[in-house]
């Protein structure tokens, strides 16, 4: 698993399957995405991740098994981000591996003092390319502001980032040479883009400190 | 009037891309303009005039555009963020990006060509709904209700089910 898209929302979120989503990932060279609703599995050798939301939020919960694939596969926990107690609270529990939605937060919702956390625990903050995708105007300035902050916190303090198209649809999918090129217009150089979409596959199978032996 | 000698003439840079859906069918015009209120959004009438994209030719699924050379990435990230041409939503994806027509359309050869598609009508959720269906695999359901028209994108095993 190395280039994965780290959210989407098929059917009935969004309109369409996850299949077709799958279908349409391998086509654009993902090898795995995050699906809001499923418990993970596989579809056209595309390895579906499951996401889990803590607490239960509007993502990814309450939505009929429709589109599993069959085989149980991994989850990962992802949490929708809010103001700063929210997320300092979120974060200091541990108990999330991705924070998603930081553009739609107040600006002094994520700091230097959460970046620490964040990389102390390893929690990836999510780059969701919906909000340039598939708005314009305010909302895209805002969300390239929020994520040109994002960009020079991870700089300095080198927490994990992923990088998600957040579609609904097909059609809001990008490939990962988009999602580079995106990444360019708030300052995302296209090696932390190609590690951004491989931060998933190393928050589900992190590595272990080297042991010593004899 | 003479034209400028080859070698006083701008470079040029043609990126290929894939339009989504396949069968959704545009010209160059209305391509070009979603392309050009993309570009002016996001680099302003300074970035429009620094980039100068154009639309080269389009044919069902696919698209060349054009930039100046060295404003490629700023052309890409368009195309990117480009979602709607006219009434329909696209997805414009870029392939693959090239010095010359010539390379891009030897490069391409006969790679680039239009899915078959076959019209019919499909069940799905209890509901009746007109279907292209190509490559296969892919079934697009379209339901023509008088208050809105709802797009899906499944499978034929999504079908089947």
């Amino acid at each position: 698993m190395q280039c994965t898209d780290a959210c989407v929302f098929p059917y009935p979120g969004g309109d369409s399957s996850l299949r077709r989503m799958a279908l349409l990932a391998r086509e654009l060279g993902f090898d795995s995405l995050v699906a809001a609703g499923s418990a993970g599995g596989e579809a056209y050798g595309v390895e579906i991740v499951g996401m889990k939301v803590p607490g239960g939020s509007k993502e990814g919960e309450g939505q009929p098994p429709h589109c599993g694939t069959g085989r149980e596969g991994r989850t990962i926990t992802v949490a929708r981000a809010g103001d700063y107690n929210a997320n300092r609270a979120l974060l200091r529990s541990g108990k999330v591996k991705v924070l998603r939605g930081i553009q739609c937060t107040p600006r002094n919702s994520f700091d230097h003092i959460l970046s620490r956390i964040a990389a102390e625990k390893c929690i990836a903050v999510d780059i969701d390319m919906s909000s340039l995708t598939s708005g314009g105007g305010p909302l895209r300035q805002r969300a390239l502001q929020r994520y040109a902050d994002i960009v020079r916190l991870h700089w300095r303090f080198e927490f994990p980032v992923t990088l998600s198209s957040g579609a609904c649809s097909i059609l809001g999918m990008r490939s990962p040479r988009d999602m580079e090129s995106l990444g360019r217009l708030f300052g995302l150089e296209e090696d932390e883009a190609e590690r951004a979409l491989r931060t998933v596959s190393q928050l589900l199978s992190p590595g272990r400190p080297v042991e010593v032996v004899g | 009037m003479k034209p400028l000698p080859p070698t006083l003439r701008e470079n040029r840079r043609y990126v290929l891309a894939r339009i989504d859906p396949p069968w959704f069918e545009t010209d160059s015009r209305t391509l070009y303009e979603a392309l050009a209120e993309t570009v002016t959004a996001l680099y302003g009438d300074t970035g429009m005039a620094r980039i100068q994209p154009a639309v080269i030719s389009v044919r069902p699924g696919y698209a060349i555009v054009r930039c100046i050379r060295s404003t490629e990435a700023d052309l890409l990230a368009a195309l990117a963020a480009v979602n709607h041409a006219g009434p329909q939503k696209v997805a414009i994806r870029s392939l693959r990006t090239s010095g010359t027509l010539l390379a891009l359309r030897r490069a391409i050869g006969g790679a680039v060509t239009p899915p078959a598609t076959e019209t019919g009508e499909a069940r799905f959720q209890g509901k009746t709904y007109a279907s292209i269906r190509y490559q296969i695999e892919k079934v697009d359901l379209f339901e023509n209700g008088f208050k809105s028209q709802e797009l899906l994108f499944l499978t034929a095993e999504d079908l089947e089910e």
